[in-house]
């Protein structure tokens, strides 16, 4: 049993177990806060900066983002003061600035209550540059084929040297974590393609389901598959069968692995 | 691809995690530039991705991922310097090089690069080529300077 922290979010008394972040505190309290850049199975990085919140109490009254700041015993937090509103309301005009038609970015400023963007670029990039992307490949798949280029206002996401991946493996879990689907995944016919704002990032042959004839994964998917969430759990797969046929078949299915150890609901 | 040389650079390291910014300073110093053959293999080498290599080398001012000339030319557009003239200063740098900032002139002698502030301030304008500063630069003076470190 953690030791549980108690604090106040917009006056409701609340009790999180510590180590946990004030936007998870609020979230299992049923509070609103807007993000962008949080995921639930990535290390928070507290990039796109929407989910700030007011806080005082234990600590010298101040903005901090609440998806990186731990909870504290006496920690008193708004979420909903004007303050923070106007603050709110700057980050997504700013993020609007560049993404102007990026429909999530859109449906948080209706609620937020965001009318225009007075900082309109001309530019027109999903990419709100929360590094959801890079963080998957990084530390849940273990590929390393995403990573940031350049910093300041030239910065993005870009796989080495900025050509076609060789690290990439085809698992397509930056765009499955996108969230403003900046970053597409596409299967036509037997070819795979992973690509973003003007740079293609892999592309793939698929294989063949033995079974259905369907294809379904990247040879080099199924390879790492096999190498790094199946062996290590003494599984072995031999035929090439994609997941619904290997949920039909009689053999006993692969137990179940979290997200974290790199294996997808998919497989 | 050198091999000798990369070899060489990182037997100075001994141990390889917490060193890849010295290394890349080494690399940089030798080959002048960072190529993409000697980053493949020093990813190669140290078992450090060359996503995140790529990324650090694309971070840095510092290095450069494009061949550049023998001598460096930074000069300062930081708020006194800009108020001191600093841009005609680079339009004439510009003009005399026929580069634009960031570019190497044809004969890989001289490399063109904006800074913001030196701290040096009291010198305004401010020009740095290599490691040596001048200062109170007017745009006149800028043909003496640069005939200086030609060869």
């Amino acid at each position: 049993m953690p030791t549980m922290i108690n604090l106040t979010i917009n006056g409701e008394k609340i009790a999180a177990p510590e180590g946990t972040s004030v936007l998870q505190a609020a979230r299992q309290a049923g509070i609103f806060i807007p993000t962008l850049c949080d995921y639930e199975a990535l290390e928070p990085e507290g990039t796109c900066r929407l989910c700030i919140v007011e806080l005082s109490g234990s600590i010298r009254p101040c903005i901090r983002v609440s998806c990186i700041q731990e909870v504290k015993e006496g920690l008193v937090v708004e979420t909903e003061t004007e303050r923070i509103i106007k603050n709110r309301r700057l980050i997504l005009e700013l993020l609007l600035g560049r993404s102007p038609y990026c429909r999530e970015l859109l449906d948080l400023a209706g609620k937020c209550g965001v009318m225009t963007s007075r900082f309109l670029t001309g530019e027109d990039d999903d990419c709100i540059r929360c590094g959801r992307c890079v963080r998957v490949c990084r530390d849940k798949i273990g590929a390393y084929a995403l990573c940031w280029v350049n910093r300041g206002y030239n910065r993005k996401v870009a796989t080495d040297f900025e050509r076609l991946s060789e690290y990439c493996i085809g698992c397509g879990s930056c765009a499955q974590v996108c969230p403003t689907g900046a970053i597409k995944m596409e299967d036509r016919g037997n070819q795979r393609r992973i690509y973003t704002w003007g740079q293609v990032v892999a592309r793939f042959e698929l294989e063949k389901c033995e079974k259905c004839g369907r294809y379904f994964a990247p040879r080099k998917y199924i390879d790492w598959m096999r190498r790094k969430a199946f062996k290590p759990k003494g599984i072995e797969l031999i035929d090439l069968i994609c997941p619904e046929c290997l949920r039909k078949t009689e053999r006993p299915a692969p137990a179940k692995v979290p997200f974290g150890n790199g294996a997808f609901p998919a497989w | 691809m050198d091999v000798a040389a990369m070899d060489a650079i990182l037997a100075k390291f001994p141990t390889i995690r917490g060193n890849l910014i010295g290394i890349l300073h080494e690399m940089q110093s030798h080959f002048n530039y960072l190529p993409e053959e000697d980053l493949r293999y020093l990813s190669k080498k140290t078992q450090i991705p060359i996503t995140q290599i790529y990324s650090i080398a694309n971070f840095y001012n510092r290095f450069s991922l494009k061949p550049k000339g023998k001598n460096t030319v930074c000069v300062c557009l930081g708020t006194a310097c800009h108020v001191k003239g600093a841009e005609r200063v680079m339009d004439e740098i510009k003009a005399q090089l026929k580069v634009d900032v960031g570019e190497s002139t044809d004969d890989m002698q001289f490399s063109l690069e904006e800074v913001r502030c030196i701290g040096a301030c009291s010198l305004a304008p401010a020009v740095v080529v290599n490691e040596e500063t001048y200062g109170q630069v007017a745009p006149k003076q800028i043909h003496g300077i640069l005939q200086k470190f030609k060869k």
